[in-house]
């Protein structure tokens, strides 16, 4: 037997490819990986968070401040009063789910926007009932909103937050958790929730029926977006403010063409007697409207 | 913005790991592969006797032992390839030279007591945690061979020393 030593053969052990090639593809691998895992998850919380009982939402919301508050004075309580009353009027049309008990809040801010929210709530700013004429418009909005309250929008929303955020911290522990927790927190559940377009389009079908129903016409959805309209010109000349309700809900040009169709194949008018808006809220339209 | 700062820290980090290992990592190899050159005298080998059993032998216990650092880069490719499983190339070329280094250091040892043949030599490895990159250690350990009667020529016949092809 001869026994002899040799130099280490190279390149059989350890590669001498550049890492960063392999860098590469790992990345792309793995963020393509979460991207789908992320979508794939952001769905199927989407699908099954509205068919989670209504209790157990009701039973995450009493665990948060209320929504469905007011500035604590006269005026303030009684535009919540006013507010609370047509929502309930108008829930009867839109046939709200088992258990859930609408509540409105009002906040005394320029903000033209309105939402709804966990719990079967749903917020209104001074800004948006300080541009109304009519009630007829009024319920526009509110029975918009009822409409996300009624199909669960905002527990699909929620839920996939949630949802979303519980994977990324997979990811990055700092990052998930903020964006759970932003999810559930007060600020993502007035900021955060966005519907899509399906669920729009679903939340103005189940309105306008509503409206048609209380008012015998569907005037008050048009008063609505024009009032959008018109807001929104202005602003874009003085740069003063921006029209929130456009961030949150978009295509008010479709929107309106979409009320006329509706209106056409459901055999409504179009037109017909406004009523004037409740006192209190009429109240601050006057107050904001007069110049100086 | 704190995630920005985070982000652009991430990122200096693993330009960092990635220049400064590849640098360390290029000067370490070539650092073995000349030592190898120079070692080449002392023979090392895994068989558990000597191959001259003849000749009486003076037996005693050599080691080599290195601690290797990983780089922040070659930490967060190996964590991502942990993801998909496969080879995990970064930490290869680190357990690589780690291994040679220790041989080098046991070849060292062997030379420094007078003895020119190491025999069952082996290999332990140890991972050392520090926390967010790892590092590891290497040791290595033979028992080295010196002939009774005055050592070279008694191996000599047995033993041939490696053809080293010119640098």
């Amino acid at each position: 037997m001869k026994f002899e030593n040799r130099l280490p053969a190279e390149g059989i052990n350890a590669s001498h490819e550049n890492p960063l090639i392999e860098l590469a593809w790992l990345l792309a691998g793995s963020l393509g990986a979460v991207t789908i895992l992320v979508i794939a998850v952001s769905f199927a919380a989407q699908w099954i968070a509205p068919r989670i009982p209504y209790r157990y939402e009701a039973k995450l919301a009493a665990t948060l401040p209320s929504f469905a508050t007011a500035p604590d004075d006269e005026s303030g309580r009684r535009v919540q009063s006013e507010l609370q009353s047509l929502a309930d009027r108008l829930a009867v049309h839109i046939g709200m789910p088992e258990g859930m008990k609408v509540r409105v809040g009002y906040r005394d801010q320029n903000t033209v926007n309105a939402f709804a929210t966990i719990g079967g709530q749903m917020v209104l700013f001074r800004g948006l009932l300080s541009k109304l004429e009519s009630e007829d418009a009024l319920a526009m909005v509110m029975a918009h909103e009822l409409a996300h309250l009624k199909y669960r929008h905002v527990s699909a929303a929620l839920g996939r937050g949630v949802a979303v955020g519980i994977i990324l911290s997979v990811v990055s522990a700092d990052l998930g958790g903020n964006a759970a927790g932003t999810a559930l927190s007060t600020a993502g559940l007035a900021t955060l929730l966005s519907f899509n377009r399906d669920q729009e389009r679903e939340a103005d079908t189940a309105a306008l029926r509503a409206i048609n129903a209380e008012y015998g016409h569907v005037g008050g959805a048009l008063d609505l977006f024009d009032v959008f309209s018109k807001a929104a010109g202005v602003d874009r000349a003085t740069g003063v403010a921006n029209i929130e309700f456009f961030r949150t809900h978009p295509l008010t040009e479709n929107r309106t063409m979409a009320i006329r169709q509706w209106a056409l194949a459901n055999g409504a008018v179009v037109d017909g007697k406004r009523r004037p808006l409740p006192d209190a809220v009429a109240a601050l339209g006057v107050h904001t409207k007069t110049p100086g | 913005m704190l995630d920005l700062i985070e982000l652009g820290l991430f990122v200096a980090l693993l330009t960092i790991g990635f220049f400064a290992g590849a640098i360390v990592e290029k000067q370490h190899y070539e650092s073995i592969r000349k030592r190898e050159r120079e070692y080449a005298d002392v023979l090392t080998f895994a068989v558990r006797f000597p191959p001259d059993r003849v000749t009486p032998q003076r037996a005693f216990l050599v080691h080599g032992t290195v601690v290797i650092s990983s780089d922040y880069f070659k930490t967060f490719v190996a964590g991502l390839r942990n993801l998909f499983g496969g080879r995990v190339r970064s930490y290869e070329t680190l357990m690589e030279r780690a291994r040679r280094e220790a041989l080098l250091r046991l070849k060292h040892d062997a030379r420094r007591q007078g003895a020119r043949l190491v025999i069952c030599v082996r290999f332990e490895t140890t991972t050392i945690s520090t926390g967010w990159v790892a590092s590891i250690e290497v040791f290595a350990f033979g028992t080295a061979l010196i002939p009774e009667r005055d050592a070279a020529p008694a191996i000599a016949p047995v033993l041939t020393p490696p053809a080293i092809p010119a640098v």
